[in-house]
């Protein structure tokens, strides 16, 4: 009852009022959530290839992450700003929906593995850097590409079950 | 003539058969939105060098190089899977502006990389071999980048013209 409470106070604030009866709000945001997201799933992508050993071979494997990491990191923040944003105006409507469950289930998923591979998939780095990476970390890489797959999906799943 | 057209290619069996797969248009829009991320990365991080950006630390011939087969398989995905979507729903894309403008952009940009491409392979050098060069380096490669934003808008608001 408190979660239904909070999320009408929130739905109900100026600014999600705003963007939901705005005809060109939300398509708005919506825009820039979706071209965030490209750069965030393109960019780590790119990074989970290398991991599998599928491109990029000859190049370090530290040397591609950190030229990609900027763009992961900016482009997911303006990604999430964006999406509290449209979470906000229709708050009710997304958090009974089970897609949205599912990707923001997807999306902390993603983010225990990425700790789980800085952590642990990452050791001993220097020995395999420049080489085909250890079991853990493809499967570190496996994993991350199956889950923002399914984010993807799952982002555009909610599109055919909210309205 | 294009209404006509879209009558007839959403009465066909294959429309009707994709119509009736709830699961069929988010999927193969799931695909579309993957490959445009890998498409968009691998032409950014191109660009990116252009405008002066970023300094990777291959030459960005080489560079270019590696990303040729992704930008152009990525391009064929998408191609592949907007045809998909069209004939599951013609009117919803053909009859609308906004797809047409995406589908100028997307032509464009594939001319733009094509440019740099044979550029780079002619002379891994050509783009910053002088002053103007490297003036025309930019110039390109900040169009990729807002013809890429526009792109994706574009592709969002088919939903909403």
């Amino acid at each position: 009852m408190a979660i239904q409470e909070t999320l009408t106070w929130l739905q109900d604030l100026p600014l999600p009022t705003q963007i939901r009866e705005s005809d060109w709000m939300f398509p708005t945001i919506e825009t820039v959530h979706v071209f965030a997201l490209v750069l965030v799933v393109g960019s780590i992508i790119t990074v989970d290839l290398r991991l599998l050993g599928l491109t990029n071979r000859d190049r370090p494997f530290s040397q591609l992450a950190g030229e990609m990491l900027p763009w992961t990191w900016s482009a997911f923040s303006v990604a999430a700003i964006a999406g509290a944003l449209m979470f906000s105006s229709k708050a009710l409507t997304y958090f009974a929906n089970i897609p949205f469950r599912l990707k923001m289930l997807c999306l902390l998923l993603a983010g225990m593995n990425m700790l789980w591979f800085h952590w642990i998939g990452t050791r001993h780095l220097a020995t395999w850097d420049a080489a085909t990476p250890p079991p853990r970390a493809r499967f570190a890489g496996a994993a991350s590409l199956l889950l923002w797959s399914s984010i993807v999906a799952a982002g555009r799943w909610i599109g055919f079950t909210t309205n | 003539m294009i209404e006509q057209f879209c009558d007839w290619l959403v009465g066909t069996p294959l429309s009707l058969a994709f119509q009736s797969a709830d699961w069929f248009v988010p999927l193969v829009q799931t695909v579309h939105i993957i490959a445009i991320a890998i498409l968009l990365v691998a032409v950014y991080v191109i660009s990116f060098r252009l405008v002066g950006l970023t300094h990777g630390p291959q030459p960005l011939a080489t560079t270019m190089k590696k990303s040729t087969p992704w930008i152009w398989t990525m391009l064929c995905v998408l191609l592949t899977t907007g045809i998909l979507l069209t004939i599951t729903e013609p009117a919803r894309e053909l009859l609308n502006w906004a797809f047409r403008l995406k589908m100028l952009m997307v032509l464009a940009l594939a001319g733009i990389i094509a440019l740099i491409q044979w550029r780079l392979r002619r002379n891994p050098d050509y783009w910053t071999e002088s002053a103007a060069r490297r003036i025309a380096g930019r110039v390109v490669g900040l169009l990729v980048l807002i013809i890429g934003a526009c792109i994706v808008t574009a592709g969002r608001w088919i939903a909403y013209v």
